[in-house]
C-alpha cells in the first residue's frame, strides 16, 4: 500500500479544523489561566480576622514569615523557635528573606497572584495602605480589641504599623481599623566617634555639620559624614524627609492630599540646600550610592567622624570580627558613641521599624497561629525576651526595661525618640512616592540635577501620581 | 522476524518509496497521529508559556489593569499607548537605551572581530585562546554585576585603586552622571564580545583558503585581502552577531539593576527598567503590558529590517 504524500499546504478542510484545534486550545489554556475570574471581578477590601483565635492544629505546622535579609530576621526565626515553640511544640517558625530591594516585590507579586508561600508579611509601615486597599491582609480590629493591651503602647507605635488611614504624627485614631501589630521598632541613629569629636554629642543639626567639617579637616582620610543616599528601596528619601523634618519642612498636607507646595516650600528648599550644599560635600567620594551596609562599613572601618543610621541595623558595629576599631566591645565602645538625632527647628526623627500582618490567602490553620503567635509575641513578658535577644519591642513597659535599655547602646537612643517619630505617607501609592523622591534625591546628592530642581520635580510628580488615580490610560508613567 | 528496514538514497525531488507500517502498530495510529501525539505536548507548552501570555499582555494593554488591585479590567483602549508614546520620561530612558545599545554593540562587534581576526590567524593555541576568551559569557549577569559592583567601588573598589597607584584622582564610577553609563557599557561589553567574537570567528575559519591563495599570488595586500575577501563573506554571520546583541542590549536590565539601580537619578535607566518600576512599583499592569509591547513591536520592526537586508547582501 502507498502512502500519500503529503506536499504543500493542506487541503483548505485541514487547515481549518487545524486553526479551530489552536484556537480551541488558546481558550483552553486562557480560561485554566484566568480560573473562574472571581477574584478579578471582586472589588478587594481586607477580610476580617476573627475575634477569638480559633481552635489551633495539633498537627505540625510551618508559620512562614517574609522579610528582608538583615541580622534582624535571623534573630526572630532564632528567638521565636526558642520560645514559641515551647508553647506550641508543633509549630516551627520559618522566616524567610529576599534581599532589601526586592522586598516590596517579592510580597506584592504573591499578593497579586493571590496565594502566599508566607503567612505573616512584615511590611513596612508605608505598604500597609497598599496592602489594605487591595484586600491582601486581614483587618485584625475586632481581634486586637480582644486580645492585645492597646494602653501598653505608645499610641503613635500602634498606629505606625498597623493603623490604616494613615495616622497624623504622635495620635492614634481610636476608631480607625488596625491591620498589624508591632514586630519591630525603629529609627536613626547618629554614630560618632568620641576619640575623633569628643564624648558630647552635637546638640543641633548646624553644630552637627559644623563638628563633621572640623573633623573631616583635622583627620584626613576620615569623611566628616556617612548617610543614605542610593536610589534604591527608600534610602535617600529617608534621608530628605529626616532633614525635611528637621528643618521645620512638611511631607505633605495629607487632608487634601497637596504635596505640590508643601514639600517645595521655602523649609523644604532649605532642608535640601542643607543636605546637598553643605552635608554632601562631607561624606566620601563615589557614597552616593550607599545604603545600610555601605554606612556600617565606613563606621567599622574608622571611615567616619559622624554617621547615620537604622537602630536594627547597627549591631554589627559592636562585633571586633568586622570592626577596626578595637579588638573587643569595649575598646570599639570607647570610640564609638550613639546619640538621637540632633534637632534644629524641630526635633522630629524618622519612623522605621516594622509590623506582622496576617495574609488574606493563607490557609485557615495558619492564619490562626499566625494570630496566636502574634498575640503570644505582644505579650510583656515575650516583649522583653525579645528586647534581650536583640530585638526593638514596642511596649512601653519593654521599652523602658532594662532587659532592654541594657542590651545594647543604643537602646536608650530608640527609647528616647519614640516620643519625636513621624513617618512617611502610608496611601496605596506609596512604592511610586518613593521612587519619585529616592531619584531625585540622589540626582541631587550625585550632581545630576540642582537641589530645587530636585526638590521641585519631586513635588510636581508626586502630586501627578495622587492625581491621577482616576485617569485613564498611562496610570504608573 | 523483523522487516529489513529500507533506507533511501535517492536524489532529492525522487518519489521516495513508501515504508510500510512496522509491525505491532495500532492500525488506529497513523503517521499523521503519531506526529499529533509528539507535537502536543510541546505545543500545550507554547500556547500556555509564550502565546498566551503574549496575547494576555495584548489584552491587558488595552485596559487599567492593575494586578493587586483586583478590580476587573476597564478598557481605555489605545489610552495607554498614547501615554507612553507621548511621556517624557518614556522618551528619556529611550534615549539612554539607544546611547547604551549603540555604545555597547559598537564596542563589542569593533573588540570581537578584533579579537577573533588575530585568533584566527594562529595556528596554535587557538582552541584554548577561543576558550578563555569565553568565560565571561558563561557567568550570569548578576554574578557579572555584582563583582564589577565592588571592583569599581569608589572607595575600595581595584580599578580606582589601580589608578591610584599610577597616580590618577579617584573616579566614581557608578555615582557619577557621565562616568555610570560608560561604566554599564564597559561591563557589558566585558561580558559579551566573546559573542561576537565566537560568531565572527565561525565566519573567518569558513572563508575558503583558496581565495587567499589566488590573492597571494596576485600580490595582493593584507589590507586588500582583507577589505576584499575577509569583511565581504564575514559582514553576514557578523551582522546576525550584531542583531542578536542589539536585541539583547535594548532588553537591558540585570546590570543595570545591580551596578547602579538606575542612577544617578534616573540616568541609567533603560527602557526595560523603567517598564519594571511600571509593572512592580505602581503594579500599572495595564501600562506595563502597553510598554512591554511596543517594545516588542521595536524589536520585531528592527530584525525586519536587518533580515531585508541581509537577503539583499544575498542577493548582491
Amino acid at each position: 500500500m502507498r502512502y500519500p504524500k503529503r506536499r504543500g499546504r493542506l487541503p483548505v478542510p485541514g487547515r481549518k479544523i487545524h486553526l479551530a484545534t489552536a484556537a480551541m486550545l488558546l481558550v483552553a489554556t486562557t480560561t485554566a489561566a484566568c480560573g473562574d475570574g472571581q477574584d478579578d471581578g471582586a472589588k478587594a477590601s481586607a477580610p476580617k480576622a476573627p475575634a477569638t483565635i480559633p481552635e489551633l492544629t495539633k498537627d505540625p505546622l510551618t508559620l512562614s514569615f517574609i522579610w528582608f535579609e538583615w541580622p534582624p530576621a535571623q534573630a526572630l526565626e532564632t528567638f521565636a523557635n526558642a520560645e514559641y515553640k515551647k508553647e506550641r511544640p508543633n509549630a516551627t517558625i520559618k522566616v524567610n528573606t529576599v534581599p532589601n530591594a526586592n522586598w516590596h516585590d517579592a510580597m506584592f507579586t504573591q499578593f497579586a497572584a493571590r496565594k502566599t508561600d508566607f503567612d505573616i508579611a512584615i511590611l513596612d509601615s508605608q505598604h500597609i495602605g497598599e496592602a489594605v486597599t487591595n484586600g491582601n491582609i486581614l483587618d485584625l480590629t475586632d481581634f486586637v480589641k480582644t486580645n492585645i493591651d492597646v494602653n501598653a503602647y505608645n499610641p503613635y507605635l500602634l498606629a505606625a504599623y498597623g493603623q490604616f488611614p494613615q495616622a497624623e504624627t504622635g495620635q492614634r485614631d481610636e476608631n480607625a481599623s488596625l491591620y498589624g501589630l508591632p514586630l519591630l521598632g525603629d529609627t536613626w541613629t547618629m554614630i560618632y566617634r568620641k576619640d575623633l569629636i569628643g564624648d558630647k554629642p552635637p546638640q543641633t543639626w548646624d553644630e552637627m555639620i559644623s563638628v563633621a567639617e572640623k573633623c573631616q579637616a583635622d583627620h584626613p582620610g576620615v569623611s566628616g559624614l556617612a548617610f543614605h543616599q542610593a536610589n534604591g528601596s527608600d534610602a535617600a528619601a529617608v534621608t530628605y524627609n529626616t532633614v525635611n523634618g528637621v528643618y521645620g519642612g512638611n511631607l505633605w498636607n495629607a487632608k487634601e492630599r497637596k504635596i505640590e507646595g508643601v514639600l517645595n516650600d521655602a523649609a523644604g528648599q532649605e532642608a535640601m540646600n542643607v543636605l546637598v550644599t553643605k552635608m554632601k560635600p562631607l561624606t566620601a567620594k563615589g557614597s552616593g550610592n550607599w545604603f545600610i551596609d555601605e554606612v556600617n562599613a565606613a563606621v567599622a572601618q574608622g571611615k567616619a567622624c559622624i554617621a547615620f543610621n537604622w537602630i536594627a541595623a547597627s549591631g554589627g558595629l559592636l562585633d571586633p570580627k568586622q570592626s577596626t576599631l578595637g579588638t573587643t566591645r569595649e575598646q570599639i565602645l570607647d570610640k564609638l558613641g550613639f546619640a538621637t538625632l540632633p534637632s534644629q527647628k524641630t526635633n522630629l526623627v524618622p519612623l522605621g521599624g516594622m509590623g506582622m500582618h496576617v495574609s488574606a490567602y493563607s490557609a485557615a490553620a495558619n492564619q490562626a497561629e499566625a494570630l496566636n503567635f502574634m498575640k503570644w509575641f505582644e505579650r510583656a513578658d515575650i516583649q522583653k525576651k525579645w528586647a534581650a535577644a536583640g530585638g526593638v519591642p514596642s511596649r512601653t513597659d519593654a521599652l523602658e526595661s532594662p532587659e532592654f535599655l541594657n542590651a545594647g547602646p543604643f537602646n536608650q537612643v530608640y527609647t528616647d525618640s519614640v516620643p519625636r517619630m513621624r513617618d512617611m505617607w502610608n496611601v496605596p501609592e506609596y512604592a511610586r512616592l518613593v521612587d519619585i523622591e529616592n531619584t531625585n534625591v540622589n540626582a541631587a546628592l550625585n550632581g545630576a540635577k540642582r537641589p530645587k530642581e530636585a526638590l521641585d520635580d519631586i513635588a510636581r510628580d508626586q502630586q501627578n501620581v495622587l492625581d491621577s488615580s482616576g485617569r485613564k490610560g498611562g496610570g504608573g508613567l | 522476524m523483523s522487516s529489513p528496514v529500507h533506507l533511501s538514497t535517492g536524489r532529492p525531488g525522487q518519489e521516495a518509496p513508501a515504508t510500510p507500517p512496522a509491525p505491532g502498530r495500532t492500525s488506529r495510529l497513523s503517521d499523521r497521529g503519531l506526529a499529533v501525539a509528539f507535537i502536543s505536548p510541546a505545543l500545550l507548552l507554547l500556547l500556555a508559556m509564550s502565546v498566551f501570555p503574549l496575547l494576555w499582555a495584548l489584552y491587558l494593554s488595552f485596559t487599567d489593569y492593575s494586578a493587586t488591585r483586583g478590580d476587573a479590567p476597564q478598557f481605555v483602549w489605545f489610552g495607554n499607548y498614547t501615554a507612553i508614546l507621548t511621556s517624557a520620561q518614556v522618551h528619556l530612558r529611550a534615549l539612554t537605551t539607544l546611547i547604551y545599545v549603540v555604545g555597547a554593540v559598537g564596542l563589542q562587534t569593533l573588540l570581537g572581530f578584533t579579537i577573533a581576526y588575530l585568533i584566527s590567524r594562529r595556528t596554535r593555541g587557538r582552541g584554548l585562546l577561543t576558550t578563555l576568551f569565553l568565560v565571561p559569557m558563561m557567568l550570569s549577569p548578576v554574578v557579572v554585576g555584582l563583582f564589577w559592583r565592588f571592583m569599581l567601588d569608589a572607595q575600595f573598589g581595584v580599578i580606582n585603586s589601580m589608578l591610584g597607584s599610577l597616580g590618577l584622582g579617584q573616579v566614581e564610577w557608578l555615582t557619577r552622571q557621565r562616568t555610570a553609563l560608560i561604566s554599564l557599557i564597559v561591563v557589558d561589553t566585558w561580558q559579551w564580545t566573546p559573542f561576537i567574537m565566537l560568531i565572527a570567528l565561525a565566519g573567518l575559519t569558513a572563508v575558503p583558503k583558496y581565495l587567499y591563495e589566488a590573492a597571494s599570488i596576485d600580490r595582493a595586500s593584507e589590507w586588500f585581502r582583507f577589505r576584499t575577501i575577509t569583511l565581504p563573506l564575514v559582514w553576514p554571520l557578523l551582522l546576525i552577531a550584531v542583531l542578536f546583541r542589539a536585541i539583547e542590549a535594548f532588553r537591558l536590565f540585570d546590570l543595570v539593576y545591580i551596578l547602579t539601580s538606575g542612577g544617578p537619578g534616573v540616568s541609567t535607566e533603560t527602557l526595560s527598567f523603567h517598564v519594571y518600576k511600571v509593572a512592580f512599583l505602581g503594579f500599572n499592569t495595564g501600562t506595563a503590558s502597553a510598554y512591554g509591547i511596543l517594545m516588542v513591536l521595536v524589536v520585531i520592526v528592527l530584525t525586519q529590517l536587518y533580515l531585508r537586508y541581509l537577503s539583499k547582501l544575498k542577493e548582491d
